[in-house]
C-alpha cells in the first residue's frame, strides 16, 4: 500500500507522538434541580499532543467548561474514556495547571503568596523561592510580589493566575475563558503573552474561548464544538506561521477562511452568545 | 533588586497621599468639633430644662450632678473599694473571659457544622431554636447553676458571644465561593487545607462582624448578671445608686458603660481592618 517513496518521507519526519490528552466518547449528563436530566456533553474524540495548542470553542452552554473541567479531575467522567498521559483520569493531578476565569486569585495573599499557593499544599512543602521569581519575572510581574490582588488591573490579575497554573511545572495548562473579563485592547496583549509563554515552556495548552479572533490566533488546532449536547462538529488545522501578531494575521489568507468556517458553524448550531 | 524598587514605590505614594492625608484629617477635625459643639448645647438645654422645670432629681439629674458622680468615682486611687476602677475592672474582666471563651466555642462549632452535613443536621434544629429565644431570659438559670460569683457572668457573657460567633462562622464559611474551592480541589488540597487557606479567611468578614457584636453583647449579659446578684461590677454600682435613689450615680455608670462599649467596639474595627484589610477593595 505504502509506495517506496512515501516510505522515504515517513522514516525522514519523526513518528507522530502518542496523545497526552485523549477523550472517546466522552459523555455527561446532569440532573436539573426539577429532577430532569440534562446531556451536557454527548459522544466527545478528541486528541491532543504533546506540545500542542488547542483551542475550543462552541455556543453557551454546549458543555465545553464541564469538559475542561472533567480533564482537570474535577468532575468525573462517567461515560466514555478520558486518559491523560496513558492512565484513566480518576480526580485532580499535579500534571495540570487549570486557569480559571476571572483569575480567581485569592485576595487576602500577595501575588507572590498567591503564585507559591500549588507549591504548599496537597502535601508538598517546597519552598521554592527562585522558581517564584522566575516565573513572576517571565510574566513581566517582577516588581509586585508583594501587591496584592485589588492593586493589580484586570489583565495583571490573569497574569498572576497564569503563573499561579505554572507553578507545578505542569505539562498540561486548562484555560477556562481566561481573557473573558478583559476589554478588546488588554485582551489582544494577553494573547500574543500567552503565545509567547506557550513558545518558551512548551506546555500542552486547552483553551475554552467564545472569541472566535482569540481561539485561531493562539491554537495550532481549533475544535469547534456543536450547541447541547455538546459534540465535536470539526477539528480545524490553523496553519499560520508563529509568532503570529495580531497586526499581521488579519491579511492571512487562511486567517479569514478559518474565522468565516468557524463563524459559519457556530451560527448553524445558534450563534456564539 | 524588587526589594529596593518596592520601598521606592512605596516612598512615591506616601509623598502623593500627603495632601489628601492633611486634607482628610482638616475634615475630621472639623467634623469632630461640630459634634462636641452639638453636645454642649445639648446638656445645656438639659441643664437648662431641668432647672427651669424644677424635675426632681431623682427622676432626672442635671448634667452637672452626673458630673459631679462622676468626677467623685473617678478620683479615687485605682485600689480603692469605693468608686468604679474595681467594679469596671471586675466588669471587664468577666465580659472579656466570657467573649474570648465564647468566641473561641462558637468558631469551633460554627465550623463543625459548615464542614459536616451530619453535624449541621444534628445541631441548626437547636441552634435555630435557641437564636430566636431571647437569651437573656435564660439568666436566672443560669446563676443558679454557677452561684453568684464569677462564673455565671462569665457564662453568660460566653453564651450570647457564643450564638453570635456560631451563626456568622457558619454563615461566613457555607459563603465561599465554589471557584475558589475548585481551585484547591484542581490542587489536591486537603479537606483542612481548603478550610484554613480559602474558607477561614473568606469568612473572616462575617466572623468580625460576629466579634463585633459580641463585644456589645458580653458586656450586657455581664450585666445582667450582676442585676440578679454580685459582690463586685458595675452592675452593682448601678443597683446599689438605684436603690437609693442616686439617679446621677446610675446616668454616671452608664457613661462609664457607654465609653467601654464605644472603646471595645473601636478596637475590634481597628483589629478588623488590620486582619481583613483586602475587604471592600473590588478583588477580581
Amino acid at each position: 500500500m505504502t509506495s517506496p517513496e512515501a516510505d522515504v518521507l515517513d522514516r525522514a519526519k519523526p513518528p507522530p507522538a502518542p496523545a497526552l490528552i485523549a477523550l472517546s466518547g466522552v459523555a455527561k449528563t446532569f440532573t436539573a434541580r426539577n429532577g430532569s436530566a440534562v446531556r451536557a456533553l454527548d459522544g466527545v474524540d478528541l486528541e491532543i499532543r504533546p506540545g500542542e495548542f488547542v483551542s475550543i470553542v462552541g455556543p453557551s452552554g454546549c458543555g465545553k467548561s464541564t469538559l475542561l473541567r472533567m480533564v482537570a479531575g474535577l468532575d468525573p467522567c462517567e461515560e466514555g474514556t478520558l486518559v491523560l498521559d496513558g492512565r484513566a483520569v480518576a480526580g485532580p493531578s499535579g500534571d495540570v495547571g487549570v486557569v480559571f476565569q476571572a483569575a480567581n486569585l485569592l485576595p487576602w495573599l500577595n501575588v507572590r503568596e498567591n503564585v507559591r499557593l500549588p507549591l504548599r499544599v496537597g502535601g508538598r512543602r517546597a519552598a521554592e523561592p527562585a522558581r517564584i521569581d522566575a516565573l513572576l519575572g517571565m510574566a513581566g510581574l517582577g516588581e509586585f510580589g508583594a501587591k496584592y490582588p485589588y492593586q493589580l488591573s484586570g489583565g495583571m490579575q490573569q497574569r498572576v493566575g497564569i503563573c499561579r497554573a505554572l507553578a507545578r511545572d505542569p505539562r498540561i495548562l486548562l484555560m477556562d475563558e481566561p481573557f473573558g473579563a478583559l476589554d478588546a485592547l488588554t485582551r489582544e496583549r494577553m494573547n500574543a503573552e500567552l503565545q509567547r509563554i506557550w513558545q518558551t515552556s512548551g506546555k500542552t495548552v486547552l483553551l475554552i474561548t467564545h472569541s472566535i479572533s482569540e481561539a485561531i490566533f493562539l491554537a495550532d488546532r481549533v475544535v469547534v464544538m456543536s450547541a447541547r449536547p455538546g459534540r465535536v462538529l470539526r477539528e480545524l488545522a490553523v496553519p499560520i506561521p508563529r509568532p503570529r501578531s495580531f497586526d499581521t494575521i488579519v491579511s492571512h489568507p487562511a486567517y479569514a477562511a478559518l474565522a468565516c468556517e468557524v463563524r459559519g458553524l457556530l451560527s448553524a448550531e445558534g450563534g456564539i452568545e | 533588586m524588587s526589594g529596593a524598587s518596592m520601598q521606592q514605590g512605596a516612598s512615591a505614594a506616601t509623598l502623593a497621599a500627603t495632601p489628601a492625608r492633611r486634607r482628610r484629617r482638616f475634615a475630621e477635625v472639623r467634623g469632630s468639633l461640630i459634634a462636641a459643639g452639638g453636645m454642649l448645647v445639648l446638656l445645656a438645654l438639659w441643664e437648662g430644662s431641668v432647672r427651669f422645670l424644677h424635675t426632681p432629681s431623682y427622676i432626672l439629674p442635671t448634667p452637672g450632678s452626673v458630673v459631679h458622680a462622676l468626677w467623685s468615682g473617678l478620683a479615687v486611687s485605682p485600689a480603692s473599694p469605693v468608686g468604679y476602677y474595681r467594679p469596671l475592672w471586675g466588669t471587664f474582666h468577666n465580659a472579656a473571659l466570657g467573649f474570648v471563651l465564647g468566641s473561641l466555642l462558637g468558631l469551633v462549632l460554627g465550623s463543625l457544622m459548615a464542614e459536616s452535613r451530619v453535624i449541621e443536621k444534628l445541631l441548626m434544629p437547636y441552634a435555630f431554636a435557641l437564636q430566636c429565644l431571647p437569651k437573656i431570659a435564660i439568666a436566672p438559670l443560669v446563676v443558679i447553676w454557677f452561684g453568684f460569683g464569677d462564673g455565671s457572668k462569665i457564662a453568660i457573657a460566653a453564651m450570647l458571644t457564643f450564638f453570635s460567633l456560631l451563626i456568622n462562622s457558619f454563615t461566613g464559611l457555607r459563603a465561599t465561593e465554589p471557584e475558589r474551592i475548585d481551585l484547591m480541589r484542581s490542587l489536591s488540597a486537603s479537606r483542612f487545607e481548603i478550610y484554613r487557606i480559602v474558607k477561614l479567611p473568606n469568612a473572616a468578614s462575617f466572623i468580625f462582624a460576629g466579634l463585633d457584636m459580641a463585644v456589645v453583647y458580653a458586656l450586657l449579659g455581664t450585666i445582667v448578671a450582676e442585676f440578679l446578684g454580685a459582690q463586685n461590677g458595675m452592675g452593682v454600682v448601678i443597683t446599689q445608686a438605684q436603690s437609693v435613689n442616686d439617679v446621677a450615680g446610675v446616668f454616671a455608670a452608664l457613661v462609664i458603660l457607654g465609653a467601654l462599649g464605644i472603646a471595645l467596639h473601636a478596637l475590634m474595627h481597628r483589629l478588623e481592618r488590620r486582619v481583613v484589610h483586602w475587604a471592600d477593595r473590588g478583588t477580581n
